[in-house]
């Protein structure tokens, strides 16, 4: 098991790098420049200002120069944002996009594990098509979608909510609520199927047979099979919440690394981009890693081949 | 509860599933109506009420302002975009201040300036209390320094190119060399130029003498670009024969602290225009302290020292920006609000939500996504649509056929409804002249009078005609031109125009391809000509329309860098201009010229439009629109001018509690009287009043002319 968890730490790092290399190349062959405007610079600006971040310098030099930062774990400072260096900027606004996807994350197991419990345990009855219709409507409606209705019933019905930017609790109500709906409609259908699959096993019999009740049979015993699919689903869910939280950060204006990843590109900030795809791609493998970690942990009939 | 149901028998199980599928169907149903419900009555939450949203001022004396993109940096010499640039305003001052309703200069750290005849040489006095927000008196000095920074080649500003007017300036920030030989610095006069030496304005400096005496040669501190320079010029090949080069240094600009209070700026060439460029963020006063102490890190919240209205508070980049009230500030007792917060949003929607929702006092310029305007013109009390000093036009190269012919031109210049454009474009006015009319109301009139005794005079007029959309006049010029153009059935046709010459050339942009589209069937309704559509990156545009490889027609989109009509003339001036026209034309050179020179503001603009008319006689372009300023604001926001930036000059703005004296109707804001801030604006004026009297006392110097406003 250690032997497994090293060789895939030792993995990432080579990974990341062939990440970064791609995006670094990709980012040559996009047009224009993080200092070009609506308004023509003087040339003798734009010389000074290619001067001084070796733009003026031939490709393979520029690649060297960003591969010995990258070995050193130093993206260098923001081109767009002068005086800030990227790896500043990345623990800065990490941290909100990790407590939105917490939270989201949070509130998407919450409902949709208990969802999933209800249509499992009272399987064809009308709570059970009434929370798998609520389970469908979430699957189907984009987020994109959804915040806006969030924001007119929470916002703009009796002005209760903020209806966005960052600040107390009351901000993230709506942004966290738009955020997980997806997620607690996969967990709410994979709960319920994961559940029902469990239920028909054997052991659920012979813990029926014995007399059991049936709150113990679905949360002491079936439990433990029901909750693998949902691991193994929401190990990706969460990298995906942690890192691509995009759409709601900018229809909520939060100050998040997603939104700022986006801007990144679009300011064509090279050594921004270059640091936050180097921060996801390692966060993802990350996390995969523990999601399979814990699935070991979780069922003993998975094992790894180490061989 | 229990699974009992799922052991069922099959054909229970059938029906089972079919009554799933039609609640399935049922909650479809159900969440369309639900979804129609929530859109009508958010419509019906809309329409109702005098103002747009939850309207009530904010508790403190504060603003909640929608700034747009988060700002690159504090630092007011570097960016060049409009969202840093109201930020600059708030916390830094320079010689001379935007006024908040026309941006014409007001007195801020200057009290007072004097303007030489040649308008080429200015001196300011600075006021003797003004403060860094670390208390430390601001002096001459701290301006210099300033302006040596911003023009060095270190700082990277973008925004340098402006103070180019300033003279070396341009040669130290591209770091040029002047040429040292025999004990002395060789000049224009060495290449065989005459100089007229100019007289110095004020005291007698070695820095003036330097800057007075002729012109010194400057070459490429780069070896290769210089050897290739020299190798060019024969004469200058001999002149730098065992020559030294020095570098032009900070020092040599014309920038000058003649004592504690008083600086000197000297331009290479006539610029009345150039008192109101001085106002541009790039000319406020930078703490050279702080700068020199944390390098790249002054701008930090807990470093940086402002030299205006206001200081950092907090500074949470993506979240926040809150300035306060700075009490070392001189006029602090006159600046209104407390704080003021800048947000940083991008999204139109959420700015449109959040104004709603009175989370925000006021918002950017241009943030009225176009699906809500027809909604949001109904609120006449907050939406404020002016012209902005930014405008688009076809650049058409008049080096080639067919276009090189003058009747051609005008052709397409009259078969362009530009009423039906701007309406259709819905955030733009129409644009029939060169300068945008309605940003310099002073200019409209000037040329009003210039263009009414033209035609009294029987001078010809050729562009604006009385009629400026005339298809009929148009096809009958294309006929004369050679190119006949005849009805075909419903519509007109123009067999023998070269359409395969020619092209609506414009960088890949929604607006830029709706613009050409909508040209393009104007042109084919009105003239029967079909023009191809071009389209390209907007780096490879820019070099293809600069060296006029383009055929036909061009997109010029231009925003004026500082208030003044030459902004847009100067787009023409030169044998290399920006216009990408292919028009040159030395008597529209020295017209302007000679309308520099002019220090009476009335008798220059006259001179301008005349110099106007002479280079739309002409023809190099197809005037479109102007951009309108498109925004939101609080009816009890006061003190905040749509003016033609939508820059604002802070210390005006203020909250106003009583209802009563909301602002109604903005569509007449501009020229209605808030005493509160016409008091404010004369007490500052005042300055100028009582210099004009001590300079008459004591013109024992020279005869030093004092601009008034």
């Amino acid at each position: 098991m250690l032997k497994f968890i090293f060789k895939r730490l030792l993995i990432i790092i080579p990974t990341a790098l062939v990440v970064v290399t791609i995006t670094w190349g990709l980012i040559r062959l996009a047009p224009g420049n993080f200092y070009s405007g609506e308004k023509k610079l003087p040339a003798a600006v734009e010389a000074n200002i290619r001067a001084k971040y070796g733009l003026d310098k031939p490709w393979y030099q520029q690649y060297l120069m960003f591969l010995g930062r990258f070995v050193r774990g130093d993206f260098g400072d923001s081109l767009k944002y002068p005086g800030q260096t990227v790896n500043e900027i990345i623990l800065r606004h990490f941290p909100y996009s990790a407590i939105l996807g917490l939270l989201a994350y949070a509130l998407a197991l919450a409902t949709g594990f208990s969802l999933g419990l209800i249509s499992a345990a009272a399987q064809n009855t009308r709570a059970d098509y009434l929370s798998m219709s609520a389970a469908l409507v979430g699957l189907s409606v984009p987020n994109f979608v959804l915040a806006p209705i969030m924001v007119l019933l929470g916002a703009f019905w009796f002005y209760l909510l903020p209806p966005a930017r960052w600040g107390g609790a009351a901000n993230l109500i709506l942004p966290v609520i738009s955020l997980s709906a997806i997620y607690a409609a996969y967990i709410a259908r994979l709960t319920r199927a994961g559940f029902i699959e469990t239920l028909k096993s054997d052991f659920v019999r012979t813990a029926r047979a014995k007399g059991l009740p049936e709150w113990q049979v679905m949360l002491r015993h079936s439990i433990w099979g029901a909750v693998v699919p949902i691991v193994s689903f929401t190990g990706p869910a969460l990298a995906n919440l942690l890192a691509g939280t995009v759409v709601v950060e900018k229809i909520f204006a939060l100050p998040g690394l997603g939104d700022i990843f986006i801007k990144s590109i679009l300011n064509r900030d090279e050594p921004l981009i270059l640091g936050i795809v180097a921060f996801f791609s390692v966060l993802i493998m990350v996390l995969n890693l523990i999601v399979d970690i814990a699935y070991a942990w979780l069922d003993p009939r998975i094992r790894f081949e180490t061989e | 509860m229990s699974a009992a149901l799922y052991q069922a028998n099959p054909v229970k199980k059938m029906i089972v599933e079919s009554i799933f599928f039609r609640r399935f169907l049922k909650a479809i149903f159900a969440a369309n109506v639900f979804a129609l419900i929530i859109f009508a009555a958010g419509c019906a939450a809309t329409s109702k009420g005098r103002y747009f949203g939850k309207t009530a001022p904010p508790k403190a004396e504060e603003l909640r302002y929608i700034s747009g993109a988060e700002p690159e940096t504090l630092d007011p010499q570097l960016p060049d975009g409009q969202p840093e640039a109201r930020i600059a305003l708030a916390l830094f001052e320079g010689l001379v201040e935007y006024g908040p309703k026309d941006l014409q200069p007001i007195p801020a750290l200057a009290e007072k300036w004097e303007i030489n005849p040649t308008v080429d040489e200015f001196i300011f006095y600075l006021r003797r209390n003004a403060r860094f927000s670390d208390g430390t008196p601001i002096t001459a000095d701290d301006f210099v320094y300033s302006m040596r920074r911003g023009f060095s080649s270190d700082t990277l500003s973008r925004t340098a190119g402006l103070g180019y007017f300033i003279k070396y300036a341009e040669e130290f920030n591209s770091q040029k060399v002047f040429v040292f030989k025999d004990g002395r610095f060789l000049t224009e006069e060495d290449l065989g130029k005459s100089i007229e030496p100019r007289p110095i304005f004020g005291p007698v400096t070695p820095h003036a003498e330097m800057l007075h005496s002729a012109d010194r040669i400057t070459l490429y501190a780069d070896e290769k670009k210089r050897a290739k320079q020299i190798d060019s010029d024969e004469k200058l090949k001999k002149l730098t024969e065992g020559a030294k080069f020095v570098k032009v240094s900070a020092e040599d600009i014309g920038v000058e602290a003649i004592d504690d209070f008083t600086v000197r700026i000297t331009l290479k060439q006539s610029a009345p225009f150039f008192l109101g460029l001085l106002a541009h963020q790039f000319f406020r006063v930078v703490p050279r302290r702080a700068i020199e102490k944390y390098g790249k890190d002054w701008t930090r919240p807990e470093n940086i020292v402002t030299s205006g209205a206001y200081r950092v508070k907090e500074y949470l980049p993506y979240n926040r920006l809150v300035v306060e009230k700075n009490p070392f500030y001189w006029d602090s007792a006159n600046v209104h609000l407390e704080r003021l917060s800048f947000y940083p949003v991008e999204e139109l929607s959420t700015m449109m939500n959040l104004y709603k929702a009175g989370e925000v006092d006021a918002m950017l310029n241009h943030s009225v996504p176009t699906a809500w305007i027809e909604e949001i013109r109904q609120f006449k009390d907050e939406y404020l649509d002016f012209p902005e000093n930014a405008t688009s036009y076809y650049a058409i190269n008049i080096k080639k056929k067919p276009f090189d012919d003058l009747k051609v031109r005008l052709a397409f210049n009259l078969a362009v409804n530009r009423e039906a454009l701007s309406k259709f474009r819905k955030v733009t006015k129409p644009l029939y002249e060169f300068t945008p009319t309605g940003i310099f109301p002073e200019y409209d009139e000037a040329r009003k009078r210039v263009a009414q005794e033209m035609n009294s005079n029987g001078q010809q007029i050729v562009w604006p005609g009385d009629k400026p959309f005339d298809p009929e006049r148009a096809r009958r010029l294309l006929g004369e031109a050679g190119f006949p153009v005849i009805k075909k059935g419903d519509e007109w046709d123009c067999p023998s125009f070269p359409i395969n010459q020619i092209a609506i050339t414009f960088n890949t942009n929604e607006n830029n391809r709706t613009v050409a589209e909508y040209l393009q069937a104007e042109w084919k309704r009105n003239l029967g000509i079909t023009i191809p559509l071009k389209t390209m990156e907007f780096k490879t545009y820019l070099s293809y329309f600069k060296s006029l490889q383009y055929e036909g027609f061009a997109i010029l989109l231009w925003s004026g860098d500082y208030m003044d009509p030459y902004t847009f003339l100067s787009l023409e001036y030169g044998e290399d201009n920006q216009g990408g026209s292919g028009f040159y034309d030395k008597e529209y050179d020295r017209m302007l010229d000679e309308a520099n020179l002019e220090l009476d503001k009335n008798k220059r603009y006259e001179k301008l439009a005349r110099a106007e008319f002479k280079m739309l006689s002409a023809l190099p372009v197809v005037p479109l629109t102007v951009a309108a300023t498109n925004w939101l604001k609080k009816p009890y926001v006061k003190g905040m001018y749509p003016n033609p930036g939508t820059l604002f000059p802070w210390k005006f703005v203020y909250i106003e509690r009583d209802e009563a004296k909301w602002d109604k109707d903005v569509q007449n804001i501009l020229t209605q009287r808030d005493e509160k801030v016409e008091k404010q604006l004369a007490e500052l004026l005042s300055t100028m009043q009582v210099s004009t009297k001590q300079v008459s006392s004591t013109q024992e110097k020279q005869a030093g002319i004092n601009n008034t406003r």
